[in-house]
């Protein structure tokens, strides 16, 4: 819940980013989910390390040349089954619904109209050459991508170019590494997707005489055809990044080594809106457009120095360092309207009269923060006859984000052990594992909050309140500030099997892990006054998530022509909160309220208890629907379970707090995957696979537009079916057990089939390979909605009122937004060629 | 050995000395460029309006934000409601609890008006205590007068408190001791707190009435706040006090009669204008500019009550809401010649700012004429002509979200009827009705002999057709048993949609007793809102209000 979602990236050794190297340059991934490997990082492994390795020249001096490109193509994977023209007339005919939108005579398939079969290409260039002494990577990559829907598209021309050189018999060692990449793109507005599905399908796209069709009137509703149409925008962004690490050995077992980075994103983007768009026909805006742009500078420096040295079977390794890390960050925007012309979009945003008009405060804004994250760290690994391992490190750091905290250094400890058991002397004349080795370890990674100045009291400009006359800005304390402020900390105990056995045909791991967050960073309600204001940031509570990964791979077949691998992944993970008190901060309650609902419901949508599991809906339980005809009141309304268990009519139903109970769990309980790779003399076949399961989706997709009472705007095809067999709906849009639906599913996602070219026949080509591939290709589920992998963060939570919106990341899983547009699937097709 | 053994240590002994130099480079980054850090600031003489005004700011937010005082106020009682529309305005059926007298323990409106409040008081402690401690600079001369309108302030933020919960903590202090959880007070000890508080610092304050002293608490506001206090003494504390309200209230009037600075408008309708910032019934008001107070949802009553295709009548810059209207049976009380009806609700055929008719585009009035029509089926269900809509202020051509209008919280029409009431209630009901007939001349032009109201009729009961009146049930109470009931009619006539009908309603033993429209009494209890669970979680001193 800090400002660390992310897991930490690492390509060769410097912090980036997986869009900073190309997928074909990539030679080696691995992850490192262990606490103690992790906690050397600091508060940025907090979340894992993911370690990326890029291909090397090899010793073989000779210099290779690498061309490889895709295209591929788009399609809706799965859509909402909205009424079309023909059946919503059906309908009415059969006097099933009443006529509230009006027929207007056409048939349009509105998410079509917005949509299209995408293509896209990318093309890579890399050459590698070089030796042992002196070695360079240069790649140029150009991707183009267009959107699935109209007008959107992401463009990007990117270089590397990465040298190693060593000097004074491999005593010195020099890396210099470049990455710069442009990039251009106009995104896609989700609102467009909403009214998209929304629309009237018997409204004709275009009027008799060429404008688009609307029905301005109606609340909320507008043709989003021309909302595409009738808008413009587009992004560009640059980043450049320089990286220089300088590795000495001077002495025998030392090394000293100094990294140095500097990187820069600028981006700067515009939108406009013409006379024809809804904002002016509307809302009288006149033409609209703003832009603006963003800024943001990191450096950083590590200084490391390690000594090795081995007395008789006894390895030591010690390790030092520093690390200094900093970000400068502007942006700047302003919006404009009431053009003279809306023909120059956003190139001259000052003919706009809106911002000379003086009628309007906060047209335009501007923002900085500068933060950094300074920290020590020492590491000790032995090793005897590298069967016995143990490893102990800390980091110590300290983040501008705490600047004025007490306690603003955390302390990160790490330790584990590993015992190889298949080196011992025992084990020598087994001939079942090959290798086999126990590690345990525990170890402490921190997260810090990601505002800055939490913990001092701060002034700033406020509401505005009339004086003598004159509109002047108050200045207010804007929040309580909390000076005991401190590092989130995960605490992770690890204990983990590694084996391989029947040589090397099959192996493994298990890891049985127990991950305990302490010092929960979370916006606590305090009592105001007399406190500032009723809520502080504050470190309170501890929660837990434990479980067990097991990772198998095995070669089942192989000989002469045929391989085939497989590797199985199955967790399981539970997670509880186990306190949410400290010394300072106590409730008489057990409970926090999670998440938001958007307008009409405006209410939390989940509960977290002490005691309780992360991700527990909470809502009211549907028992049954009135069915009654003559009891008006409750005729196709909701029956409720009361406080009591026993089923409650709609109009006896209080629709308070105490009548909600836990309808489901938005966290998988297992996970799954199981990949394949084949191969057959040249050609090769890999298929992924992954499901989850035992966990729920709230299907707010169904909750919004399977209620009949939103009749204004098109429904799905079965909203007007008597629920449960029984009755119509009446009841009004609200957050219930009917929506929550099973979410188990089983994707078949990735298959790729190759060709390999061993030999081509060609002089100058070493070797080839085309593939066909696809993403997202099959899914087994039961779920309704349109995709049963919903993101952990519930992000699309706006509200129309004041309503307070609890900030959450992470503890309102599951929640399917009934704004989220159609995943898709991807059919592409390529080719390698290695000169 | 021992010369490789030397250079290690110089190696090792150059390399850690390199980080010692970078250990001074703990230095964390300390520059904020978008808020001001406290302990570097010192606030100079022309920062102090900026400073001492934060404590005004709450008001607006506690009386019309979302779910607030407005709601508490008017959506309870009987002259309006909010009924499901075909576009929702269910909303977990929050409105429909409100309407019913159902609210949970946990509604927004418990909620919000006690944090809102709260927010209030705990501005006007932290400016008192900052002003006595000299953090910020004030004029030896104007430290009393601005403490002094401090604590008035405060005590209308307590009067809201005192009103809608009772039982509520008193907090006069800024520096309490660490730990320190407010304990809870009888409705009777936040009555006496406000009343002396009130009497105390009136004297202290400025008696001028100008653009210097609008929107800030003078001792004209001062003592228009009193008079209420007095006029609801019975409801907050067991023991009426018509007296020593009648007795602050004709301060008020000899001194509006002597100078002039308070007159009652000729037209009613000119309190309630977009620009009545000059407005010489108005003793006290809340300022708003949708320039300045761009909250979402500050003050958008229009956009609450008028439907979506209303956007062209005044050419409003996005779509109304529509949902709030008037109860039938509170329309059908007004005479047919009270202009107070037309001016201040929006009903029949609606046309664009050109002219044009207006068609609905929702359930069963699709492309039917949008005329708003006096008649609700219930809080359950309605179409979008369904009730009267709310006009009382003006809604301005091209207006945003938000208008512009300042509120008037105490007006001079208010100070005559409250010392009418209070003649009436001591057995003056001549003397009433002339102060009654005084206020309503404005309203009857087309014909004045209707504005006279007799001391006889005064004393009769209410005209409003009170049971249940919905498409379910139909049940037929009455107003004629009600006390005095013509004088609360009266102030439902003069006083709608200013957020206090609820107010009156208790003061007369009406609010938990009639039914309306889909209201059924739901219990005397609720003649108080409920401490909100969030806060007696919070605090454990807090007990809940009875019957909750």
């Amino acid at each position: 819940m800090g400002v660390n979602q992310n897991p930490l990236v690492l390509i060769d050794g410097v912090p980036g980013d997986l869009k900073m190297v190309a997928p074909q340059d990539i030679e080696s991934i691995d992850v490192l989910k262990d606490g103690s490997a992790a906690a050397i990082y600091g508060t940025r492994g907090m979340n894992g390390v993911i370690i990326i390795t890029t291909k090397r020249a090899g010793a073989n001096n000779r210099t290779s040349v690498e061309y490889s490109t895709y295209a591929s193509i788009q399609t809706i994977a799965h859509k909402l089954d909205m009424s079309t023209a023909a059946y919503m007339r059906a309908q009415i005919a059969d006097s099933l619904r009443q006529n509230q939108l009006i027929d207007q005579g056409a048939s349009t398939d509105w998410l079509k109209e917005i949509t299209r079969t995408p293509v896209s290409q990318d093309h890579n260039l890399t050459i590698r050459g070089g030796n042992s002494v002196t070695n360079y990577l240069a790649s140029l990559n150009y991707d183009n991508a267009q959107g699935l829907f109209l007008k959107s598209y992401n463009q990007v021309f990117s270089g590397r170019f990465d040298m190693n050189h060593s000097m004074f018999n491999n005593k010195l060692k020099l890396n210099v590494n470049a990455f710069s990449s442009s990039r251009k793109l106009n995104g896609f507005n989700s609102n467009d997707y909403r009214q998209a599905i929304m629309q009237n399908p018997t409204a004709p796209v275009k009027n008799p005489d060429g404008t688009w069709f609307q029905e301005l009137t109606k609340f909320d509703y507008q043709s989003p055809v021309s909302d595409i149409m009738e808008s413009d925008g587009q992004t560009n962004e640059v980043l450049s990044r320089y990286n220089g690490t300088v590795t000495l050995l001077p002495v025998k077992g030392l090394k000293l080594s100094a990294l140095f980075s500097y990187s820069k994103w600028m981006q700067e983007y515009g939108y406009a809106e013409t006379k024809q768009h809804a904002s002016t026909l509307r809302d009288g805006r006149n033409g609209y457009a703003r832009e603006g742009g963003a800024e943001s500078i990191d450096r950083l420096m590590e200084l490391t120095g390690e000594y090795s040295k081995s007395i008789a079977k006894n390895n030591f390794s010690l390790l030092a360092g520093y690390s200094y890390q900093e970000n400068d960050y502007t942006n700047h925007s302003m919006e404009n309207w009431n053009f003279p012309t809306d023909i120059f979009s956003w190139h001259d945003i000052g003919l706009g009269r809106a911002i000379s008009s003086g009628d309007y405060v906060g047209l335009v804004n501007s923002y900085k923060s500068t933060t950094n994250l300074i920290g020590f760290f020492g590491r000790l690994t032995y090793n005897y006859d590298q069967r016995y391992l143990l490893m102990a490190s800390v980091r110590k750091e300290e983040a501008s984000q705490l600047w004025g905290a007490n306690n603003k250094w955390g302390t990160f400890p790490a330790i584990s052990a590993g015992w190889r058991i298949s080196h011992e002397e025992f084990m020598s004349h087994q001939k079942i594992f090959n290798d086999l080795k126990l590690r345990i370890g525990y170890g402490v990674t921190g997260s810090q909050p990601s505002d800055l100045f939490r913990s001092v009291a701060l002034l700033g400009y406020s509401g505005f309140v009339l004086s003598n006359g004159s509109w002047i800005q108050t200045l207010v304390p804007t929040q309580n500030a909390n000076p005991d402020l401190k590092w989130e900390e995960k605490r992770e105990t690890n204990i983990g099997l590694d084996f391989s056995i029947l040589d090397g045909r099959a192996g493994g791991s298990i890891d049985l892990y127990d991950r305990q967050i302490h010092n929960l960073l979370y916006l606590f309600a305090v009592p105001s006054p007399p406190n500032l204001y009723n809520q502080t940031l504050a470190n309170v509570g501890v929660l837990q998530n434990k479980g067990i990964e097991v990772s198998l791979n095995f070669i089942p077949v192989t000989n002469k022509n045929f391989i085939w691998n497989s590797m199985v992944n199955f967790s399981t993970n539970s997670n509880k909160l186990k306190s949410l008190s400290n010394d300072l901060y106590k409730t008489s309650t057990d409970y926090i309220r999670v998440g938001a609902i958007f307008p009409p419901i405006q209410t939390f949508s989940h509960l977290l208890k002490v005691g309780g599991s992360v991700g527990d809906f909470y809502g009211y339980k549907v028992v049954d629907i009135g069915d009654d005809p003559s009891d008006a009141a409750n005729y196709g309304q909701w029956i409720y379970e009361g406080q009591d268990g026993k089923p409650v009519k709609y109009s006896d139903f209080g629709h308070s707090f105490e009548d909600k109970r836990v309808i489901g769990n938005g966290l998988p309980k297992y996970y799954l995957s199981w990949n394949n790779n084949f191969q057959y003399k040249n050609w090769d076949l890999a298929i992924t696979q992954r499901g989850a399961f035992k966990f729920q989706i709230a299907n707010l997709q169904r909750m919004m537009f399977e209620n009949p009472t939103q009749a204004q705007y098109n429904l799905l095809k079965n909203a007007f079916d008597p629920v449960f067999g029984k009755a119509v709906l009446k009841s009004p849009v609200e957050f219930n057990s009917y929506y929550i639906e099973n979410g188990d599913f089983w994707k078949i996602d990735n298959i790729t089939l190759g060709y390999n070219f061993i030999k081509t026949g060609i002089k100058y080509i070493q070797s080839a390979r085309i593939y066909v591939a696809s993403l997202n290709t099959f899914i087994i589920t039961g779920y309704k909605g349109i995709d049963p992998e919903v993101s952990l963060r519930n992000g699309t939570s706006t509200a129309q009122s004041g309503v307070v919106q609890v900030p959450t990341s992470g503890l309102d899983p599951g929640m399917d937004s009934p704004y989220k547009y159609p995943t898709t699937r991807t059919f592409s097709v390529g080719l390698n060629v290695n000169f | 050995m021992k010369k490789i053994n030397h250079s290690i240590k110089i190696w090792i002994i150059t390399f850690l000395s390199i980080p010692t130099i970078f250990l001074a480079c703990t230095k964390l980054k300390d520059t904020s460029y978008n808020q001001i850090i406290s302990s570097e600031f010192t606030p100079t003489s022309s920062e102090l309006p900026a400073l001492a005004g934060a404590a005004y700011v709450d008001w607006r937010g506690l009386l019309l934000q979302w779910n607030t005082v407005y709601r508490a106020e008017e959506v309870s009682g009987d002259e309006m409601l909010t009924p499901a529309r075909p576009n929702g305005w269910v909303d977990g059926g929050v409105y429909r609890r409100i309407h019913e007298h159902k609210w949970t323990t946990d509604d927004d409106v418990v909620i919000n008006i006690w944090t809102r409040a709260y927010q209030g008081i705990t501005n006007c402690n932290r400016i008192i205590y900052e002003v006595q401690s000299s953090s910020i600079p004030v004029a030896a001369k104007d430290t009393a007068s601005l403490i002094g309108e401090m604590k008035l302030l405060r005590a209308s933020y307590y009067w809201m408190l005192c009103d809608i919960y009772g039982n509520v903590p008193i907090v006069d202090r800024f520096d309490v001791p660490a730990g320190y959880l407010p304990v809870q007070n009888t409705r009777k000890e936040v009555y006496d707190f406000i009343v002396s508080d009130l009497i105390d610092n009136i004297p202290k304050v400025t008696d001028e009435v100008s653009t210097k002293t609008y929107g800030k608490f003078n001792k004209w506001a001062g003592l228009t706040l009193l008079a209420k206090m007095y006029l609801n003494a019975q409801v907050y504390t067991g023991t009426p006090e018509w007296e020593k309200c009648k007795a602050v209230c004709d301060t008020i009037i000899n001194f509006a009669n002597s100078t002039g600075k308070f007159i009652l408008e000729p037209n009613q309708k000119n309190v309630f204008v977009t620009e009545n910032e000059n407005s010489k019934e108005i003793i006290f008001a809340l300022p708003f500019d949708s320039k300045y107070v761009n909250d979402w949802n500050s003050f958008d009553v229009h956009m609450q009550t008028l439907e979506p295709e209303n956007q062209k009548t005044y050419n409003l810059q996005s779509s109304p809401w529509g949902g709030v209207c008037a109860i039938p049976q509170f329309i059908n009380t007004f005479d047919p010649d009270d202009s107070r009806l037309t001016d201040n609700f929006i009903m029949g055929q609606q046309y664009t700012a050109s002219g044009d008719s207006i068609f609905g585009t929702m359930g069963a009035f699709v492309g039917k004429p949008l005329a708003y029509r006096n008649y609700v089926p219930g809080v359950d269900q309605s179409e979008e002509v369904d009730g009267y809509r709310l006009g009382k202020f003006e809604i301005a051509m091209g207006a945003t979200n938000r208008l512009s209008n300042d509120w008037p919280l105490f007006r001079y029409a208010d100070v005559l009827m409250m010392k009418a009431e209070c003649l009436l209630r001591t057995g003056d009901a001549n003397g009433a009705a002339a102060l009654v007939t005084q206020v309503r001349e404005r309203d009857f032009k087309s014909d004045p002999a209707k504005a006279v109201v007799t001391g006889v009729q005064l004393l009769k009961g209410s005209s409003y057709d009170y049971g249940l009146r919905s498409h379910l049930d139909s049940t037929f109470e009455g107003g004629a048993d009600i006390q005095y009931g013509r004088f609360l009619d009266e102030l439902g006539w003069e006083f709608n949609q200013e957020a206090r009908r609820r107010t009156d309603m208790i003061r007369f033993g009406v609010f938990t007793t009639k039914s309306w429209l889909s209201h059924s009494p739901n219990g005397d209890y609720r003649a108080l809102f409920p401490i909100p669970t969030t806060e007696i979680d919070k605090n454990s001193n807090l007990k809940q209000n009875p019957g909750y």
